[in-house]
């Protein structure tokens, strides 16, 4: 068995060079989920409404859950992916709707308690396998994903049932503020203030390298156990609001939301290895997944939708995969990457696409689909994503708004080259005052286009001041 | 085998003595049941031969651990025994227990068949914890034709027809898809890898292959190029695997994904049936994988005889070919190997290459079987090919195992879920007790070593 301690050895080698929080493997979702959202935004501008974003975040959260229950338990290394997620939150929920159709669980305090606490203890029963029997985790996840997608047929033969009744308006998602977003944001800051912890440390250093922890004093037994606790009550807050977004119970899922949530894990940057994770880049990598099949469907294929979808999803997987391996090359030459600053910078250029899509769409009304008359190089560019054309008036408009985007644009790079700058330094704590900065020339750019096209603009601080 | 221990005159006789009355308790069941003699006799022959080659080794065994606790200090040797194997010994209370509680509960359940199913479950337990120290090497591939050969005796004398011909020959049908189909999954294993593109690759070709004789391609032409654009998936997808090293699964799962849309975007263009293919499969390959097919006028499907080429083949590979040698050197130490200028991106390359090939072959088989194109016909190959490995015992880590493992692994997992459903329980139950065994399975030989030992 001497072979099996070579392999986990080989991982972690290029970690070494990053410091604090910035994490260059953020670099791919962040440009990903802006060029997608800004797609989406231009075929489809109703997104941007609070019935669009609600529906959005209902569909999205329990995949969101999934993949930081896959996360919590992944970060904790030997190759522990969890296939086990999926028939796992199948699991709670069939029991769930059965014990609620018993008449055991009626109120929101026990049935959160009891999903949370199965979660936890099948979670719990894992790591003690793992610690104890010593069989490698990912046959561990085999055999609960076996066991369970067989059980939850047992349970709930075929989709049905009700859910408890508080949870009814739950799916509607007709605004952005339902409880779904308020469970979701209470999971991510809880993650966020856990890893203030030195838990979380030595979660971290337990999962690059076991030995290391193990020599330098880290209780692996305690923080293995702790990191898949963590995971189990994900996995329960996953289950509460899949249950809420189909209202009923569903045991065959479980395929899907377990193959979706590696893929979203991976996508957002984290190491199925061990020792690379985190709340930021899974909920990202979970909504691009949303976004691809979101812009799909905004193109008609027809009967072959679902098979464009599954192409798609493969494609921009082993693509964006392929190009985490450029990665220490751009470490090289950044040194002090931000992914904050990088975010606030792409989000100031979605903001004006979204502003665009919002209010030149409304001036325009329905506008016939083929530009006609010479070929106009933007129409050229733009034309093929956009669904309505542009009248003479809005083209005028856009003509006069041109210097004041150009001069927005402008700004946001003085601001990135001054990050830049501020960061060669050894002060680091300039950061948020340049977002803010940042953030007011959006504001401005905002108020100006607003003055320009004369239509009631939205509250863009919330984007802005992320 | 020269370890083990001899016992007693003693010993011996009171094994004997204790054989022949349960014998004699079985015999009398037999006769009280009604069976017909010669099962009796054959069943009490079995049950004298199995306990008192049980007896022998697990008397040897304690004798052995207290001729050794008599000579050191320490615990006292009952104790000693005690520690070394009560976790045997729990196990065996436990599985009496259960079937103490399954005969007060269920009506009928108490028969000589059960008794004599639960001997031999006990005579396996016992002999995988005792004759199975003494097999280093092949533990497994013991522990798994054990499994076997209890599974298929139970199943024969609790089964209706479970040994019948026609049993046996759709149980090995089955058992060559899987087989084949984890071809790739063990040689990727061997490496250290993984390929969850294998179920995609299986439906792909599947609708693939009817989809290129219905255009009007020839049969034998159209499976040839199915089976080269298998090979050139796998070898795209050893590429990007060797490239993106410990993301092999997610790689594959990608590629799978996307093979699987594009190969259904491309044969749905036109038709109106979306995902599915109609078109007619011919005779001579519906004949290969049939339940009825023959071969050279012999009865049984030639899939059969396919899989056991493929397997010695790949078993006799494997232990003697430069191929084979080299390939385990891989999956043991990669830097070592490279060292003695073993080209790692060449076998990783060729192990996916090989992977993509046996799926689409299977897919082009199962096209054969079923008579109709379905893309998801690969699906339950998605777990089932890496249980099939992991049950046989080749290691994920890498380097360890072989293909002879998975074909025991295979058998096991096909009597097993025959068995299961002879016994009136449907797909559901069969999944939920597989994931329940394959856990206990490979806990018997694949543990790891602690942390402690590894630094």
């Amino acid at each position: 068995m001497s072979l099996a301690t070579d392999a986990p050895a080989t991982a972690p080698a290029r970690t070494g060079m990053q410091g604090g929080r910035s994490n260059p493997f953020l670099l791919m979702p962040i440009t990903l989920f802006f060029a997608l959202l800004s797609i989406a935004v231009i075929r489809t501008p109703n997104l941007m409404s609070a019935a669009g974003i609600g529906a959005a975040i209902i569909v999205v959260t329990p995949l969101i859950l999934a993949t930081y229950a896959l996360m919590a338990s992944t970060i904790s290394g030997r190759g522990t992916i969890d296939l086990s997620v999926g028939p796992l939150i199948g699991f709670i929920n069939v029991t769930m709707i059965q014990l609620h159709a018993a008449g055991l669980v009626e109120s929101p305090i026990p049935v959160f308690l009891y999903c949370m606490a199965v979660g936890a203890a099948y979670q719990f029963i894992f790591a003690l396998i793992v610690i104890y029997v010593r069989v490698q985790p990912i046959i561990v996840s085999l055999s609960g994903y076996l066991a369970l997608s067989g059980i939850n047929l047992v349970i709930l033969p075929r989709p049905g049932g009700m859910a408890p009744p508080f949870m009814a308006e739950w799916g509607y998602g007709t605004s952005i503020f339902s409880p779904v977003l308020i469970i979701l944001l209470l999971a991510t800051a809880a993650w966020l203030l856990f890893t203030a912890t030195a838990f979380y440390t030595h979660l971290r250093l337990m999962g690059s390298d076991e030995r290391a922890a193990y020599t330098s004093g880290v209780p692996i037994t305690v923080v293995r156990i702790g990191a898949h606790l963590i995971s189990g009550c994900f996995a329960g807050l996953a289950a509460i609001c899949f249950t809420a977004l189909i209202s009923s119970g569903d045991p065959s899922q479980g395929t899907t939301y377990t193959l979706i949530a590696v893929t979203a894990l991976v996508l957002g940057g984290a190491s199925l290895s061990g020792g690379r994770g985190g709340v930021f880049g899974s909920a990202l990598g979970a909504l691009n997944l949303y976004m691809i099949t979101y812009v799909l469907s905004t193109f008609n294929f027809g009967t072959v939708q679902s098979f464009v979808t599954n192409l798609a999803y493969g494609t921009i997987l082993v693509v964006s995969l392929l190009l985490t391996l450029l990665i220490p090359v751009i470490q090289r030459h950044i040194r002090n990457f931000s992914p904050l600053l990088y975010f606030v910078a792409l989000s100031v250029v979605v903001l004006g696409i979204i502003l665009h899509a919002t209010f030149d769409y409304a001036a325009l009304g329905t506008a016939g689909a083929v530009v006609a008359g010479p070929l106009d190089m933007q129409a050229a560019l733009t034309g093929p994503l956009e669904i309505a054309t542009l009248s003479p008036e809005t083209q005028a408009l856009r003509v006069a708004a041109a210097p004041f985007v150009f001069a927005v644009l402008l700004l946001a790079v003085i601001a990135v080259f001054l990050r830049l700058a501020v960061g060669q330094s050894s002060r680091r704590s300039v950061a948020p005052a340049v977002a803010v900065i940042v953030a007011a020339l959006v504001l401005a750019g905002a108020y100006v286009m607003r003055e320009g096209a004369g239509a009631p603009a939205p509250t863009p601080e919330t984007e802005a001041t992320e | 085998m020269e370890t083990l221990p001899q016992i007693s005159l003693p010993a011996r006789i009171l094994g004997l003595a204790i054989g022949i009355f349960l014998t004699a308790l079985g015999v009398g069941f037999g006769f009280a049941q009604g069976l017909s003699v010669q099962i009796v006799i054959l069943s009490a022959i079995a049950t004298l031969a199995l306990f008192t080659w049980a007896w022998r080794y697990v008397i040897g065994q304690f004798l052995d651990a207290e001729s050794t606790a008599v000579v050191e200090d320490g615990p006292s040797p009952l104790r000693r025994a005690w520690l070394q194997y009560r976790w045997p010994l729990l196990g065996l209370a436990l599985v009496l227990l259960a079937f103490l509680l399954l005969s007060l509960t269920v009506e009928g359940f108490f028969n000589i068949w059960n008794v004599i199913s639960l001997l031999i479950l006990i005579a396996i337990l016992v002999l995988t914890r005792t004759l199975g120290r003494q097999f280093q090497q092949n533990r497994s591939a013991f522990i798994g034709i054990m499994v076997l050969a209890g599974l298929f005796s139970v199943g024969s004398m609790n089964i209706e027809g479970f040994s019948s011909g026609n049993n046996i020959k759709s149980m090995l049908l089955f058992a060559s898809f899987l087989g084949i189909a984890s071809v790739g999954q063990t040689l990727v294993a061997l490496l250290g890898g993984l390929d969850l593109s294998i179920p995609f690759i299986i439906g792909a070709a599947n609708v693939g292959l009817l989809y290129l004789i219905s255009l009007g391609v020839p049969p034998w032409l159209a499976v040839i190029i199915v089976l080269v654009i298998g090979t050139l998936f796998g070898v795209a997808n050893g590429f990007l695997s060797y490239k993106l090293q410990g993301q092999a699964l997610i790689v594959t799962l990608g590629t799978g994904f996307a093979i699987s849309g594009g190969v259904q975007i491309i044969t749905s263009i036109g038709t109106a049936y979306s995902g599915n293919v109609f078109g007619t499969v011919p005779p001579w390959l519906s004949n290969i994988s049939a339940m009825n097919g023959s071969t050279f006028g012999l009865p049984f499907p030639p899939v059969i005889a396919i899989w056991a080429l493929i397997a010695l083949v790949l078993i006799v590979g494997l232990r003697t070919t430069v191929y084979g040698r080299y390939l385990y050197a891989l999956g043991v130490n990669r830097t070592s190997a490279s060292r003695v200028m073993i080209s790692e991106l060449r076998y990783w390359v060729i192990a996916y290459a090989l992977s993509g090939f046996f799926a689409a072959f299977t897919g082009g088989l199962l096209l054969g079987w079923s008579g109709g194109g379905f893309i998801g016909v690969g699906d339950q190959y998605l777990f089932l090919t890496l249980a099939a490995v992991v049950v046989g015992g080749t290691s994920l880590l890498g380097g360890a195992g072989g293909y002879g493992f998975t074909v025991i692994g295979v058998l096991v997992l096909q009597v097993l879920s025959s068995f299961l459903v002879g016994i009136g329980l449907d797909f559901k139950w069969q999944q939920f007790i597989f994931g329940l065994l394959i856990l206990p399975m490979v806990a018997l030989y694949a543990r790891s070593p602690h942390i402690r030992t590894q630094i």
